[in-house]
């Protein structure tokens, strides 16, 4: 702008300007007619040349191309590689080498490397990669007898057609091992393991070959389980692998066919969580297969492709790939319907003729994300759709719900989905909106399962569908799996279990004592009224105090609540808390039921061990009294009346005298003969002396004594009684005071 | 030493403390010769089960006291086994079929055929036939209501039926029609107290409690007998003197129901709608009836809200708790009827708000 040279005649459309020292600077203006106009022109053109898409200009490639090769004639060449024609390609480039696999490189190396820690074992040599490998993990591993790897069968799960059958070949292939295959399609019983499995476990090659074997058995997830004792495939199995080695002398002899497993074997499933599966799973090394990245795939059909004389473009394929996310056998077995009728593959012909494939493979997670989620662009394009198609939401989305058959799942999946979705819904429309869908789904299915109605079922799908237009939200947060409902099942299933096992005790152990308390024991009753109650009635404010200085009031609420807890068969259990602790605790666990949150009830206090303590020792007393008084009475049912007289109840006073000391198990309960009895069966039941005919042998020295006791010496006498005495942990608060032997005999 | 429910339960139809008139009707039926099929019916705790009991001792004398208490086991069609207890004397039997649930028909057809096949075996009792208990009727499935009807006509030479429900709504016409209904109602707030000085007064021998003590804890168990002596003598044993305060334990799961009806009133919220989630799983997880959740929850909610939304909050809560009935998952409806309570309440704020705006020019 500042140029410093002589002022130039400008004109009228120039600028004026001054340079710092004021001379008047002019400059022109650029004329825009040529430099302007140009550009506007070719844009417009540009946007013209654009107005059709690239990709439908592409299509239409394709569609013509399409037509044009069914209009012409086959040509008759097209059959003359008869060699190829009459196989299956997915047999025919089935990969033969390891380096010829497909897919996640990592996986093929564990698998493979699984197979070689069985070299020590099978080959007796040791595997190249295992002493590296030894370095690095250390020798923490026990090491097996037979150095077998410590899982002995290797578990690969995957989708179909991610070539797992495949791999397990291959590797088995390259290790060198003769493939012994078991197909669970046609032999799934459990008598397969003892008929073919186990000799070919054994014997470790088979005929005709010097190879061993490795038993690759496919499809297991379509095995028999075998649960509840009953030996299905899976069972069989299990024990097979878990045969313990033993001592090589006894073999064949003692344990005739129970050699340890010497071989490896692979097991292939599609669905890892299948129910059958569970014993298998925590003995087995479980590899998960991925899908393998697209491009591999469409390197690998491209090649195909060249070799079988078929034109195809990398769109088609690539489309073809899409579709069959990953299902290379899905591919192949396309591709060859494509060659039986033309040369040429075009992605118009792929999008025809795959309608359909892989529709039904629709899992939780993809159907949440679906339902939740606007679709991306790469899965409408992987789906094939239009704009149009993508508006219309229901069709699809039931029958993606439909096709996945665990619609209950996905149900309790939107219902603890939608509530953690973000929206501003300040009048709740969109929520009740959701939940009357869900009601209409629950009623729905309800009567569908309790009236055997199964008719309904196709429309069970279109009341979940609206979550999609309610709730479909970019970057929600992320769907989990439903586990709400199931802790709170298996919450309920706990307590269930415990009200079952009071309502038992109120029916049965109450009948006891003579008590009645099963009317309590009905169910609604029981949750509501009885369990709560109970938890305060057995829980008085007691002082920690031993029982014998104990206030009378206080002594009478003791005696209640122990007839109420032994009628209900309550007990303090003592145990070890993880601190360490000495604890009491209740069982049946019945505070559960005073337990929310985690906490309990603020008007029942809090149960102090002491207390606990004390109560537990009553109860034992008190258990220990009935027992005698059961076993007084049966006496007088078995014991000739005679003998009878000669055991007067005073000598069991006598013998139990001795617990004293201790003092805990001293007695509070009301009558003073029933207090005796209750010391005197402690040690009578430490020690239940019983002759053949179930007489206590104690009664013997009683009824001989009479005729005894002038002429024994002193030292005969006392072999006669023994005076036992017992250790109680815990602290007492018993006065200890030296006693003589003789205060007792 | 018993619970006091139990020790102080009335075992003849003289001894009842109220309801004389009922009790006397019962006796005359009992000594008349030609005793009809029963349903009991009446609100839980009012003592149907008693005058049950108390019936059968006058029909049959003391020996229906001699109980046998065993777990019979049933086979469903679909080789599924059902333990079912049962209580039975020589002259009566006593089960409760909802226990099994869905399958109670076929433990409704086994026992009155085995009971309806054979004859009374005691030739020195009272009458020819058995009665046959059947407790909580009102939860017996349609089909087994239906496997009744028949079997009570035609083996009545055998076989006397006494049903014992909460209300008759449940069960079908033809039942109802082959019964004498009597119906139990509540005692009143007197009798309730009535009955809890007696017990009071025999169990709590010197320190029992008086009068005013026995009002607070009657009228606390509102009409129900058991709850009210359950809670006399939880009562018991946490203030053995019964001195002042006298505060009456709630059971847990009714106040943490009303904290949940607090929850929904104060704040209407999605958060909000998790947490009131939370605490209904907490709820389900012990085992309380979710018809019972509903409703005192409502109860809860009608007592906190705006005077306009009551008759709404009980009438949407009844349609819920009529759905989940039907339904399978409780907690849907449960949560579904609080986000519907919640709107409720909302759009009640917002049209005042709207109402106002239209008032001003």
């Amino acid at each position: 702008m500042t140029k410093p040279s002589a002022p130039i005649y400008l004109p009228r459309s120039s600028v004026r300007a001054y340079t710092y020292d004021g001379k008047p600077v002019f400059i022109k203006r650029r004329s825009r007619d040529t430099t302007q106009l140009h550009p506007s022109n070719t844009n417009v053109r540009i946007g013209n040349l654009l107005d059709v898409p690239i990709h439908r200009l592409m299509d239409d490639i394709s569609v013509i191309a399409a037509r044009r090769l069914a209009a012409e004639p086959r040509p008759a060449g097209s059959f003359s590689n008869s060699s190829s024609s009459d196989m299956l390609w997915v047999d025919q480039y089935r990969p033969s080498k390891y380096t010829d696999l497909l897919g996640d490189e990592r996986v093929h190396r564990e698998v493979l490397s699984w197979v070689k820690e069985w070299d020590e074992c099978v080959f007796g040599r040791s595997a190249n990669t295992r002493g590296k490998k030894r370095a690095r993990d250390g020798d923490d591993l026990p090491q097996d007898k037979y150095r077998r790897p410590p899982e002995k069968i290797m578990l690969l799960s995957g989708p179909p057609g991610l070539g797992k059958t495949t791999l397990a070949h291959v590797v088995a292939k390259q290790a060198g091992y003769n493939v012994f295959e078991i197909n669970a399609s046609d032999a799934r019983s459990a008598q397969v393991v003892e008929d073919r499995i186990r000799p070919a476990v054994e014997i470790g090659f088979s005929v005709g070959s010097t190879k061993p074997n490795l038993v690759v058995i496919d499809e297991i997830d379509g095995a028999t389980g075998g649960n509840e004792g009953s030996a299905g495939f899976i069972q069989k199995l299990v024990q097979l692998a878990l045969e313990k080695p033993y001592a090589g002398r006894l073999r064949k002899k003692d344990r005739k066919g129970k050699q340890p497993l010497l071989r490896p074997i692979i097991c292939i499933c599609n669905d890892l969580n299948a129910q059958v599966l569970s014993k298998l799973r925590p003995i087995s090394r479980i590899i998960r297969f991925s899908k393998p990245a697209d491009f591999l795939l469409v390197k690998r059909l491209r090649q195909i492709c060249e070799w079988e004389v078929l034109q195809a473009d990398n769109r088609a394929l690539s489309t073809l790939v899409g579709i069959a996310q990953g299902d290379m056998r899905g591919c192949l077995n396309t591709l060859q319907f494509f060659k039986a009728r033309n040369q040429t593959v075009t992605e118009t012909m792929v999008r025809n003729a795959t309608v359909g494939l892989k529709e039904s493979d629709a899992n939780y997670q993809v159907v949440m994300n679906d339902l939740f989620i606007p679709m991306s662009q790469k899965r409408v394009k992987d789906l094939g759709l239009s704009g149009n198609d993508q508006a219309k939401y229901v069709d699809r989305l039931s029958r993606q719900l439909d096709g996945s058959g665990i619609m209950d799942r996905i149900a309790l999946g939107c219902f603890e989905h939608y509530a953690k979705i973000h929206q501003h819904d300040a009048t709740f429309t969109r929520y009740l909106k959701g939940n009357d869908w869900l009601l209409s789904y629950d009623t729905l299915s309800g009567s569908m399962h309790a009236e055997r109605e199964f008719a309904l079922l196709p429309y069970l799908s279109y009341c979940l569908v609206p979550y999609y237009p309610l709730f479909q939200q970019k970057g929600g947060p992320r769907v989990e799996r439903p586990k709400e409902y199931w802790d709170n099942y298996n919450k309920t299933k706990a307590s269930e279990e415990v009200y079952r096992s009071l309502a038992h005790s109120a029916r049965s152990g109450g009948s006891g004592v003579g008590s009645n308390y099963r009317n309590l024991a009905n169910e609604p009753t029981l949750h509501l009224e009885f369990a709560p109650y109970l938890n305060r009635i057995i829980s008085p404010p007691l002082r920690p105090v031993n029982s014998q200085v104990i206030r009378p009031e206080e002594k009478d609420i003791l005696s209640c609540l122990v007839g109420i807890m032994v009628a209900l068969e309550l007990r303090f259990v003592q145990e070890r808390s993880d601190d360490g602790q000495l604890v009491y605790r209740l069982d049946p666990p019945v505070d559960v039921f005073v337990t929310y949150d985690g906490k309990r009830a603020s008007d029942i206090g809090p149960s102090r061990y002491a207390i606990r303590q004390l109560v537990a020792t009553e109860i034992d007393a008190r258990l220990a009294s009935k027992h005698v008084e059961a076993l007084e009475r049966s006496k007088v049912k078995q014991t000739l009346p005679s003998l009878r007289r000669y055991v007067p109840a005073g000598d069991f006073a006598l013998e139990g005298s001795g617990d004293q000391g201790d003092g805990a198990l001293a007695s509070v309960t009301s009558d003073a003969p029933a207090a005796k009895r209750a010391k005197a069966v402690a040690d009578l039941f430490e020690k239940p002396a019983l002759d053949f005919f179930g007489r206590p042998i104690v009664a013997k020295p009683a009824s001989k004594r009479p005729s005894h006791a002038g002429p024994l010496p002193q030292g005969s006498t006392e072999s006669a009684f023994r005076a036992s005495f017992r250790f109680k942990e815990g602290n007492s608060a018993a006065v200890r005071k030296p006693v003589k032997m003789a205060s007792f005999m | 030493m018993d619970n006091l429910v139990i020790q102080y339960r009335p075992r003849k139809l003289d001894e009842l403390h109220y309801h004389h008139g009922l009790s006397e009707r019962l006796k005359s039926l009992a000594s008349s010769g030609d005793f009809p099929h029963m349903l009991f019916y009446g609100p839980s705790g009012a003592g149907k089960k008693t005058r049950i009991a108390c019936t059968l001792r006058e029909l049959f004398g003391p020996g229906v006291e001699k109980l046998k208490i065993d777990q019979r086991v049933f086979m469903t069609p679909s080789r599924r086994k059902l333990d079912v207890n049962v209580v039975q004397s020589n002259y009566h039997i006593e089960l409760t079929p909802s226990e099994v649930g869905n399958y109670d028909r076929v433990v409704i057809q086994e026992i009155l055929k085995e009971i309806a096949q054979t004859q009374q075996v005691d030739i020195s009792a009272r009458h020819r036939f058995k009665v046959v208990i059947i407790n909580e009727a009102d939860s017996l499935t349609r089909d087994a209501q239906a496997a009744l009807r028949r079997t009570m006509e035609k083996y009545t030479t055998n076989m006397r039926l006494i049903l014992c429900a909460n209300s008759t709504s449940r069960l079908i016409a033809p039942i109802r029609s082959r019964c004498l209904l009597v119906r139990v109602p509540a005692p009143s707030m007197e009798d309730v107290v009535g009955v809890l000085e007696y017990v009071a007064g025999r169990a709590c021998r010197g320190n029992s409690p008086d009068h005013a003590a026995c009002t607070v804890v009657a009228k606390e168990a509102a009409g129900n007998v058991r709850k009210a002596i359950l809670a006399l003598e939880a009562l018991r044993m946490q203030n053995p003197l019964f001195s002042e305060p006298i505060t009456v334990a709630k059971p847990d799961w009714e106040t943490y129901c009303q904290r949940v009806g607090d929850m929904i009133v104060q704040e209407q919220s999605p958060a909000r709608v998790m947490e009131v989630r939370a605490k209904y799983y907490e709820l389900l997880s012990h085992c309380i009836p979710p018809t019972v959740i509903i409703k005192t929850v409502a109860d809860r909610v009608v007592d906190k809200v705006d005077e306009n939304l009551k008759a709404d909050v009980m009438h949407w809560a009844a349609i819920y708790e009529n759905r989940m009935r039907v339904g399978n998952k409780k907690i849907f409806h449960l949560e579904a009827w609080t986000v519907k309570v919640m709107s409720i309440v909302k759009h009640f704020f917002y049209d005042i708000d709207l109402t106002g705006f239209d008032d001003y020019p």
